[in-house]
């Protein structure tokens, strides 16, 4: 079995290679969480839909998904409810839950697609728990946007947490589908944030795959924003920096990070990445009667991927096998007729004549 | 017709085979009113093969047969032409007798007899092979004494049961061996082509047959058993389209006669099932005195008629090997001759019959000798008789000597079903 | 009134099957193009894995994956959600009964397809022995126990998610369904786990099984189908339905020599008036072959739709006649 094991882990390595190497020339990896390709001050706040304690990995039966994951049981009484963590740390493994910082400000939006465009303050955490929660009635795109502001000298720092989750069930008509898919997924009113771009041909049931392209564009109150220095950081921690370009886009290859020995290789495997993207403005004004000369944005999202298919799929083995076993039995039936006209010197008849 | 027809022998037509079939013919034409005008066909026929002893012509190998469960169509397909040699004579009886015992089968005897004779009749040229099925133990033991005749025999191989699986692949298999033996004796391949127009050729008799057999269902008749017995009996020997043209002819006579109205019998004329033996021109005794009687032979259970001609074949792939198999079932799976260990679908068949043709009595011949006909008798006058069925049972040969003696319990057994049917009546 | 009747007892039954089932053929497997969209509780094989193309799912795939959820699940709102899709799948089943398997079925389709194939090439069929079919036709039960229990296994936490759903798994149409929409993507061999190797390994020999066997051997797969097996739980049911009258049949094996599933029954059987076997696939073949005048008939609600003739027989199997 073992032998096997290593067979199958070296096939998988080399039907991978590909996937490798594109990536690993401008990847490095990031020290304990704490980014070096960037001066960051204070920590990053970002939302995700698991808590840090029991890390990621395989699927669970929560409710909804993050970064155009659907996957919603619906068989439960009452509207799914969708379940975020707020974490600090730029590592999607090891950072923790995010403290409580006295001298900030904080806002959450929820934009619902059922609400008004500009969303709706988060109704309150229940009492002791530590997620942020919120029911997802209908159909669509649910944005949770979590804003931080605090002034740190002259400079005011406006963190924008944000979160998307998709709920799409089977039960929906045509109609509230449409209508959910081309609403906008933007806040106007955000003074900075991540939006996925949508893969061309994209499905309600869209899964990232590591080793696929993913963009992202970066908006300052629903405008492009040029030159914000983009940071993605793979479940594992390698990190890859960009500066988006007119249109606020960026674009990153998803690494692939996981490599487990074959016998503990799942494909379900939940990753999570996070998108942080940066900018200062020399914008003065005042917080908390307090002036400030400066204005650092940053802008977080989470997502998630999953090994790519290519990782543990085999054409190669799939149609060798069938072909293989075509011609076995296909022999065999032959060998089997001929054989059986023997014994009992049975007689047919040549169909050409 | 390639001979031409041969001047006519009056030696010959003193013999007694000729007078035999003269006597049976003439009851038959001139016994009845309102005869069809497309009858004039068989009638001619077996004055001109019976009486003036025409020769037949034929095309390839000519291969004899004696019983309907060889396969016409594989010899038809390889350019063969079959003949069926079962014969109904008694003058050829009396000379067979030699080859068997005393109490053996008429028919049997005839056929041995037929054979053995310089002149046989039909006049047919000396057959190339002689497919002889194995099914009733009188059969059975005639191969060797055909052979011994100096003719080329071939057994070919019944299963004694039907039903099951196991017989049925037997005898798939006893055909395709009877296929290569043809291809032996005639030099030509089955190929899918010949055989296809082979199947086509017999559906056409049979599709041809099905109408005159449903023609009878309607009361009163428009056609009498009699007539219907000659048209099958010269399916032995006939060439097969022709004869699918005469009867084709004759089933656009009857179309009209019932448009018509017309009545072959009377209304109240009692409606027979005739079962049992095999009735062989000329030995059509039995049917003919039911119908002089006043009766009207409405449907029949024979080998010599509606079992000949009655099924037919469903092919699913027309591929040689497909159709091969698929004639094969044809001749088993819905046989009803009594050879099988089983009888069900025989009663099943009567049964049916009779609801069928509203049949109000039925007829059953037993051949002297015919051991497995005898045998039945009683199951089958017990299936009929638990439904109120009269039967007859006949036990004859092909001597015209019991001929008074049967009229008289016909007539008694038709006026017993008259009787029934005034009082069901009132 | 009359006369419809003649003429739908006459038609020439092969060749308007073979357009029926290739108009299904395509809508099940295109009609998704168009949008059509019949549901998930399919009574035959139109493969929930033809993403594109497929114009409703068959209903072994939410089948296995409901029965697949935890087990404390079963017992709320969820097994009743079991129950109600059993529901939707039994009324569009007893619409046609097995009929679904003789003029719908994808996968079906493509074995007449092989087997017209091999017909066109000349090459002879193969059959089963008496024997043989007795074991054969048992398989299929097996198939479906294991269907609907491997399920319930894996819910329990007895087995690897990655056997999940089972039958899917092995099920030739989930290769080869797809492929007709240009989706090649389950020709492949799971590496991601031994339970997936073994299983998608099983699948891609199952499906060259699938092609060699209904080259060969008329409705191949049907015979070992555990659809085929839950449809024959629901039969009693049905609306359209196979009758006989023994008393008008002579047993001469006309049906039973043109049966794709070599249901002996068909010919031999003459008691029953409800003849339809758990292999039968109501294909009607026997029906059209029948020449006896209402041996064997087909009926929708108690009312015949197409029964035998002398007729129709004589019509359909004229293939030799000269125009
Ligand atoms: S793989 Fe087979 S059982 Fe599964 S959905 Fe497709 S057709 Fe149905
Ligand atoms: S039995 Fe055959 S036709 Fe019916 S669902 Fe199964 S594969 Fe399809
Ligand atoms: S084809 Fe008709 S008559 Fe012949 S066995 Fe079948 S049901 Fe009976
Ligand atoms: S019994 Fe008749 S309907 Fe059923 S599969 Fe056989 S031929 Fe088709």
């Amino acid at each position: 079995m073992s032998r096997l094991g290593l067979y199958a882990a070296a096939l998988m390595a080399l039907l991978s290679t590909t996937v490798h190497c594109q990536d690993s020339g401008g990847t490095h990896r990031a020290e304990g969480g704490r980014p070096t390709g960037m001066a960051m001050r204070g920590n990053v706040l970002w939302l995700a839909d698991s808590p840090p304690a029991r890390g990621d990995g395989p699927p669970r039966s929560g409710m909804g998904g993050m970064g155009g994951m659907g996957g919603m049981g619906g068989d439960r009484s009452g509207p799914p409810v969708k379940r975020l963590w707020l974490r600090a740390g730029a590592d999607p493994q090891k950072s923790g839950f995010a403290r409580e910082d006295t001298e900030a400000t904080v806002d959450m939006t929820l934009v619902t697609p059922q609400g008004k465009p500009e969303g709706e303050p988060l109704p309150p955490a229940e009492e002791g728990k530590k997620n942020l929660s919120f029911e997802m009635p209908t159909q669509g795109y649910y944005r949770l946007y979590h804003t931080t502001r605090k002034l740190q000298g002259d400079t005011l720092a406006i963190a924008v947490a944000k979160a998307e989750v998709t709920n799409f069930s089977h039960g929906a008509t045509e109609e509230e589908r449409s209508v959910a898919l081309t609403a906008p997924r933007v806040l106007e009113a955000a003074p900075i944030e991540i939006v996925r771009e949508k893969n061309p041909g994209e499905k309600l049931s869209f899964q990232l795959k590591s080793g696929e392209e993913q963009a992202f564009v970066v908006l300052q109150k629903g405008l492009p924003l040029l030159g914000a220095r983009v940071r993605f950081v793979s479940h594992d921690g390698w990190t890859k920096e960009a500066v988006s370009d007119e249109q606020g886009r960026v674009s990153f290859q998803i690494v692939r990070d996981y490599f487990p020995s074959w016998d503990d290789f799942q494909k379900r495997f939940k990753a999570t990445y996070l998108v942080i993207a940066e900018a200062s403005a020399a914008e003065s004004g005042r917080f908390k009667d307090q002036p400030y000369t400066n204005v650092r944005y940053q802008a977080t999202l989470g997502g998630t991927y999953y090994p790519s298919p290519d990782d543990y799929r085999s054409y190669a083995w799939g149609l060798g096998l069938g072909f293989a076993f075509l011609l076995f039995c296909g022999t065999a039936v032959y060998l089997y007729r001929r054989r059986r006209v023997k014994p009992f010197q049975e007689v047919r008849f040549d169909e050409k004549h | 017709m390639n001979a031409s027809p041969t001047p006519e022998v009056p030696a010959f037509q003193r013999s007694r085979q000729a007078r035999e079939s003269e006597i049976t013919l003439d009851h038959i034409t001139d016994d009845f009113d309102g005869n069809p005008a497309a009858m004039q066909y068989f009638y001619d026929l077996f004055r001109r093969v019976f009486i003036q002893g025409e020769a037949l012509p034929h095309e390839g190998k000519l291969i004899g047969t004696t019983c309907i469960q060889a396969p016409d169509e594989l010899i038809y397909a390889v350019g063969a032409t079959p003949v069926r040699l079962c014969n109904g004579s008694y003058h050829y009886d009396q000379i067979g007798a030699d080859f068997m015992p005393a109490k053996s089968c008429a028919l049997v005897k005839a056929t041995l007899g037929m054979l053995h004779s310089a002149t046989r009749i039909p006049k047919t040229a000396r057959p190339d092979l002689i497919v002889n099925p194995t099914t009733c133990d009188q059969k059975k033991k005639s191969s060797a004494m055909i052979e011994g005749m100096g003719y080329a025999v071939y057994d070919l191989e019944m299963p004694n049961v039907k039903e099951s699986e196991e017989a049925r692949l037997y005898w798939q298999r006893s055909v395709r061996q009877f296929a290569h033996k043809l291809r032996e004796v005639t030099g030509k391949k089955l190929t899918r082509q010949n055989l296809k127009k082979a199947i086509a050729k017999t559906s056409r008799a049979q599709a041809a047959f099905r109408q005159l057999h449903n023609f009878r269902k309607s009361s009163p008749a428009v056609i009498l058993g009699k007539d219907v017995f000659l048209i099958t009996n010269a399916f032995f020997f006939d060439d097969i389209d022709r004869w699918s043209d005469a009867v084709e002819k004759l089933n656009a006579e009857l179309t009209q006669r019932q448009a018509e109205g017309f009545k072959a019998a009377q209304r109240k004329a009692p409606r027979i099932l005739f079962t049992g033996s095999p009735p062989v021109f000329p030995n059509l005794k039995l049917p003919v005195l039911i119908e002089e009687a006043g009766g009207v032979v409405v449907a029949d259970e024979t080998c010599s008629a509606n079992r000949m001609l009655y099924d037919m074949t469903a092919v699913d792939e027309w591929l040689v090997n497909d159709m091969v198999d698929s004639l094969a079932d044809k001749y088993l799976k819905p046989c009803t001759c009594p050879i099988f260990a089983r009888n069900d679908d025989r009663k099943r068949r009567l049964l049916d019959l009779v609801a069928s043709f509203e049949a109000d009595g039925v007829v059953y011949q037993a051949l002297a000798g015919c051991q497995v006909y005898e045998m039945e008798q009683k199951s089958i006058a017990e299936a009929l008789n638990a439904q109120g069925i009269p039967m007859l049972y006949v036990e004859t040969d092909y001597s015209p000597d019991d001929q008074g003696q049967l009229s008289t319990r016909i007539e008694a057994f038709l006026e017993s079903i008259k009787t029934r049917k005034r009082k069901a009546a009132a | 009134m009359r006369s419809i009747r003649d003429a739908v007892n006459q038609v020439h039954f092969n060749r308007f099957r073979f357009w029926f089932q290739l108009a299904a053929f395509v809508l099940f497997v295109y009609g998704g193009y168009l949008a059509i969209d019949l549901g998930s509780r399919l009574p035959f094989f139109s493969c929930g894995y033809n993403q594109e193309g497929r114009a409703g799912v068959c209903y072994l795939l939410p089948l296995q994956h409901q029965l697949g959820r935890p087990w404390p699940m079963l017992f709320t709102a969820a097994g009743l959600s079991i129950l109600t899709g059993l529901g939707i799948f039994v009324l569009w089943f007893i619409f046609l009964n097995k009929g679904w398997c003789g003029f719908v079925c994808p996968l079906g389709t493509l074995q007449d397809w092989l087997t017209a194939l091999r017909r066109g090439l000349g090459i002879r069929y193969a059959k089963y022995s008496h024997g043989q079919f007795k074991q054969m036709t048992k398989v299929k039960y097996v198939l479906l126990a294991l269907t609907l229990l491997i399920p319930l296994g894996i819910g329990g936490g007895l087995w690897s998610h990655d056997l999940s759903p089972p039958f899917c798994l092995i099920c030739p149409a989930r290769m080869i369904l797809p492929a007709f929409t240009g989706d090649f993507s389950q020709f492949t061999i799971d590496f991601s786990s031994k339970t997936a190797v073994v299983m998608t390994a099983l699948g891609m020999m199952v499906t060259a099984l699938f092609v060699v066997g209904s080259f060969v051997k008329k409705r191949f797969f049907c015979f070992i189908c555990p659809m085929s097996a839950l449809h024959y739980l629901f039969s009693k049911l049905a609306l359209f339905r196979l009758k006989k009258d023994g008393d008008k049949c002579t047993r001469c094996g006309d049906c039973y020599r043109v049966c794709d599933l070599e249901i002996k029954e068909i010919a031999d059987e003459v008691g029953k008036r409800d003849i339809m076997t758990d292999d039968c696939t109501l294909c009607l073949k026997c029906v059209a072959s029948c020449p006896e005048e209402g041996a064997l008939k087909a009926t929708f609600a108690g009312i015949t739709i197409f029964e035998s003739t002398e007729a129709g027989f004589v019509r359909r199997m004229n293939k030799g006649h000269q125009p």
